[in-house]
């Protein structure tokens, strides 16, 4: 009857007893439910907690093995940062991360939606559920897989260029030109997922009643118009979600694949923050308290973009996450 | 057959000139995406099987040439291939084993109105959503545990999505009747019994989806391996692949014939690589679509 | 003895919103109370509480003389069917009935024996190793009370449990219930928002409204002897005719009721009661129910709108003055012209007007009394019980 909260307020002085007898009964209900908690608030406590109160490191001179609080930790403010936005790499790092996603972001964005407009309109549900299913396939190859196919088609062996050398022409490694690199990287993230992005569009699609279709028909649209005027209205609340998301990921592109397909060649282009924090955290002589705070700023910048997106799309639509 | 008859000529199912048209680029277009996905899979096994010559010299397009299995003759040769399946393997059972065990029970109690504290812990795990400490801080962390170097470096780290358990939340709040619950509780049961009797043997959909998404997600990982590992015994699939597929395009020196003779071999063995580690998952995936969509879904319902 | 008594039972919702204000209630052993009421009058939170489902905010509840307010609702001994049936989906007919009783570790062959006894009564026997999902809706309905009926239980609860079966269906299955009732012999609490069931089913009504429980009485009582407004617009169909702008007259220590330009001369026992009142002349609402009226004479009017002819009676809706009155005529009785369009004269019984406080909407007659105690000395002097 009620979807309130039945924790009950108490009233009257008199109620106070029962209300105790409440708070026990409650007790026992939850202890479970608490136990059941307990693995889950752990593994989170280690792996993603720890991990943010490690960030400390990032404003202190800080060699690996120092313990992360002691007397003794070495307290720098906001050199490590300072030191970052005066690197050379700064600004092409920044315009690196940040062109490779905004690019992304403008195929891959759109790219689901039609694609899911597009089944959806099949006058044959059956062989939309087929293509779905071909479509979607790719997003569980693994991201060393998809490199390695890319090397495959576009490496100074593979498919394309076998091809301009059966017919004479001269052999050129893509792997190792910076201008390939970008739309290497979007064009094989997109052939990954966008069937993927997409189910989440169909599904929304599956729900729009098909008397509003049988109305407009009447009404006289046509199947591109009713594709515009009673399919697209229906997944706006959906894509204002992913929008909103999207963006706040925007600078948080998947370094892993970058680090996969870097080259000699294409490092100028690829070299992403992300990336850069590995290499100077974990790889040769490890400068680990400013890789922490490259990556600090990396993750307060999505935060902000974030919170940006959301407060936007709830002042002029009112969808949001939270 | 009258009735179907009596259908095809429903008005609603006339189409206009327009709409034939609008059918007509819809159905090319689609065509075009299909062929896109398709093509590179349909290459990579043609090529796989074909005379590794004929693969360079750009004859291999539309069908095998020279048919040969000389590839997969050599993959099976290479042990550290096999190692690396065999450590995956064990790596994802156990990952979806722990998984499973952290992720569920929790789901089901962040469903339950009643919990105490529910909004703490609601926030407690929406944070690591959007924040991170990122990559070193969570280095330290596994360095100080004394992961490193071991397995529990892959499987423990894995354990838990946040995403996933919000999910598993999700389909709990939305798929199990309160009534239920409190059927249940009417006939004697506690809060334990209640879990196990009555929500597990419910619930085998958000136990297969999520069973799939962690064993997919491990199985296709190569990153906190290549940070964790030394041991080469240790290493993951991903890892010896990302070896066998990549290391090479940009390493690989010498000049003239040598590099060829070399890409010769080392391409065969890439084409039946990405065969051999990708068909599990790629074969499986038919059966277990419709639980993989059924996830999108649920996590698409907003809590 | 199974007696369950409700002390002044509160229920807050965080916030302060009180869905449930002192609900009083003392259910006899065997007793078959209905409560009735629309949507949100905190009803079901009602029953929830006595189930042990809702925190129960203030106020005391005793099961067969022992304060439940803070036992688990397995050891309170009572067994509920729900509104959507709540069968465990993957458990078959059997395992749903038998788990309550295994859960108290009754011996297996005894369970047995309880589980086939009652799906013999219940007629559900040739299904007990199917899954809830291959059973119709009545079916289910069914199992739902076999697994109530199995545990033998102090109090059975049933929360609307008709209202998600068809309508031949729901006649069928209040029969049932019925039946049932006098074959289990035991405390029922039924809520329900449907009148009809209410009437059919209870021994005594418990007609709540916006968390207040507005009065306690049979049938007969909440039909004939309704103590305010809502009750009386509530319980009846089709609803009862209100006449607003009438007054109450005092001439010469006898009360008349005037509606519109008619005087009615009000009966003994309504002379009675408003004298032991002193009530003084006043404005009042006047209410008769659509039955109780006759046509061909009288001293009003009204122009016929809508003319429905269901055979053996007649319903008029029509208009007289500023209120729309509606008429119930046996066919038997009809003597002048009553299409549409055509004006009639019409009658009541003095005895048969209730009479309404304008100003707080109370029944001037049956209001104190009748909610004190359900049984009031003055109900016990109505001429018709």
């Amino acid at each position: 009857m009620s979807k309130n909260k039945s924790t009950a307020v108490a009233t009257d002085p008199k109620d106070a007893v029962t209300l105790k007898g409440n708070r026990m009964k409650h007790l026992r209900q939850n202890c479970p439910w608490l136990l059941m908690l307990v693995p889950a608030v752990l593994v989170v406590f280690l792996f993603n907690y720890l991990p943010i109160y490690g960030v400390l490191i990032a404003f202190q001179d800080f060699m690996p093995g120092d313990p992360i609080l002691s007397p003794l930790t070495r307290w720098v403010g906001f050199q490590n940062f300072t030191r970052f936005f005066q690197d050379v790499q700064f600004w092409p790092l920044m315009s690196n991360t940040f062109l490779l996603c905004i690019l992304g972001f403008i195929i891959g964005f759109p790219l689901p939606i039609i694609i899911a407009l597009s089944l959806n309109a099949l006058k044959s549900r059956k062989t939309a559920k087929v293509i779905q299913t071909i479509f979607t396939a790719p997003h569980f190859i693994s991201l060393v897989v998809l490199v390695g196919m890319l090397t495959l088609f576009f490496g100074r062996y593979g498919l394309v260029n076998n091809i301009i050398a059966g017919i004479g022409g001269e052999r050129v490694s893509y792997f190792l030109e910076s201008g390939a690199f970008r739309p290497m990287y979007i064009l094989s993230s997109n052939w990954q997922d966008f069937g993927w992005s997409a189910i989440i569009y169909i599904a929304a699609l599956a729900n729009v009643d098909p008397g509003l279709h049988e109305a407009a028909i009447l009404d006289g649209a046509s199947r591109f118009q009713r594709v515009i005027h009673v399919d697209l209205p229906a997944i706006m609340p959906m894509v204002s979600v992913m929008l909103i998301m999207s963006i706040g990921g925007l600078m948080g592109v998947g370094y892993e694949k970058a680090l996969l397909m870097q080259t000699d060649g294409n490092l100028g282009v690829s070299e992403l923050i992300a990336t850069y924090v590995y290499k100077q955290g974990l790889t040769g002589v490890p400068d680990q308290a400013y890789a922490t705070a490259i990556g600090l700023f990396n993750s307060i910048i999505n935060v902000v973009l974030l919170i940006i997106a959301n407060t936007t799309s709830k002042k002029f639509s009112e969808t949001s996450l939270f | 057959m009258p009735a179907k008859a009596k259908a095809a000529k429903s008005p609603l199912m006339q189409s206009s000139t327009g709409d034939k048209v609008f059918y007509a680029i819809n159905y090319a277009f689609l065509g075009l995406m299909t062929l896109i996905i398709l093509y590179p899979i349909y290459f990579i096994i043609i090529a796989s099987i074909s005379d590794p010559d004929a693969v360079l010299g750009g004859e291999v397009i539309l069908y095998p040439v020279r048919l040969t299995l000389s590839g997969f003759q050599k993959i099976l040769e290479r042990s550290d291939v096999w190692r690396g399946y065999l450590n995956t393997i064990i790596y994802t059972v156990l990952t979806v084993i722990i998984s499973l065990i952290v992720t569920i029970p929790a789901g089901w109690a962040l469903s339950r109105r009643e919990l105490m504290g529910k909004k703490f812990f609601m926030i407690y795990f929406i944070i690591p959503m959007f924040f991170g400490g990122g990559l070193i801080p969570f280095y330290n962390v596994m360095n100080s545990l004394h992961l490193i170097n071991t397995m529990w470096s892959i499987v423990l780290p894995s354990v838990l999505s946040v995403w996933n358990l919000f999910m598993t939340r999700t389909f709990f709040e939305s798929s199990i009747p309160e009534g239920l619950v409190e059927a249940a509780r009417i006939d004697g049961a506690g809060e334990v019994r209640i879990f196990f009797a009555l929500v597990i043997p419910l619930s085998k959909a958000i136990l297969a989806v999520m069973a799939l998404y962690y064993a997919v997600g491990q199985w296709n990982s190569y990153f906190n391996a290549m940070i964790f590992l030394q041991d080469a015994n240790l290493y993951p699939l991903q890892l010896v692949l990302k070896e066998i597929l990549i290391a090479s395009e940009s390493t690989m020196g010498g000049s003239g014939e040598t590099i060829l003779e070399q890409y010769r071999l080392a391409n065969q063995i890439k084409y039946v690589s990405v065969i051999v580690s990708s068909a599990p998952v790629i074969m499986l995936y038919p059966f277990v679509q419709k639980y993989f969509n059924q996830g999108v879904m649920i996590g698409s319902l907003k809590g | 003895m199974s007696e369950v008594l409700l002390k002044s039972l509160k229920k807050v919702y965080e916030g302060n919103v009180t869905a449930v204000h002192d609900v009083n209630l003392k259910i006899k052993d065997k007793e078959f109370i209905v409560l009735v009421g629309p949507s949100g009058c905190g009803k079901s939170t009602t029953l929830r509480m006595v189930a042990g489902l809702e925190d129960i905010s203030g106020g005391e509840l005793y099961i067969d003389g022992k304060l439940c307010n803070n036992v688990a609702p397995k050891d309170r001994d009572i067994a509920m069917v729900f509104q959507s049936y709540a069968l465990y989906p993957h458990m078959t007919v059997y395992e749903n009935m038998a788990f309550a009783l295994k859960l108290k570790k009754v011996p297996k062959p005894e369970i047995d024996k309880k589980v086939r006894e009652v799906a013999q009564i219940l007629d559900i026997t040739q299904y007990l190793e199917r899954k809830p999902k291959a059973l119709s809706g009545g079916q289910r309905q069914r199992v739902a009370i076999g697994r109530a009926m199995v545990r033998d239980p102090k109090v059975f609860l049933m929360d609307e449990p008709l209202s998600n079966l068809d309508a031949k269906l729901r006649n069928q299955m209040r029969a049932e219930i019925i039946k049932l009732r006098h074959r289990i012999n035991t405390t029922f609490m039924y809520v329900t928002h449907d009148q009809t069931e209410a009437m059919t089913l209870g021994d005594r009504i418990v007609i709540m409204k916006d968390g207040f429980v507005n009065q306690i009485g049979s049938p007969e009582d909440v039909f004939d002897r309704p103590v305010n407004l809502f009750v009386a617009g509530f319980i009846g169909m089709p609803v009862m005719n209100f006449f607003d702008h009438c007054k109450l007259l005092l001439e010469n220590g006898v009360y008349y009721a005037q509606i519109r330009n008619a005087k009615f001369r009000l009966d003994d026992f309504q002379q009675k009661a408003l004298k032991q009142n002193g009530q003084k002349p006043c404005d009042i609402v006047a209410g008769i129910r659509p039955q109780h009226i006759s046509v061909g004479s009288g001293q009003l009017e009204a122009l016929v709108e809508v003319n429905e002819m269901l055979g053996s009676e007649v319903n008029l809706h029509t208009r007289s003055d500023d209120d729309e009155v509606v008429m119930v005529i046996p066919t038997v009785d009809l003597t002048v012209d009553v299409s549409m369009g055509s004006r009639v004269k019409f009658d009541t019984k003095p005895r048969l007007i209730q009479l309404f406080d304008k100003e707080s909407g109370n029944n001037l007659i049956w209001y104190d009394k009748a909610s004190a105690d359900a049984c009031s000395p003055v109900c016990k002097a109505y001429p018709f019980s």
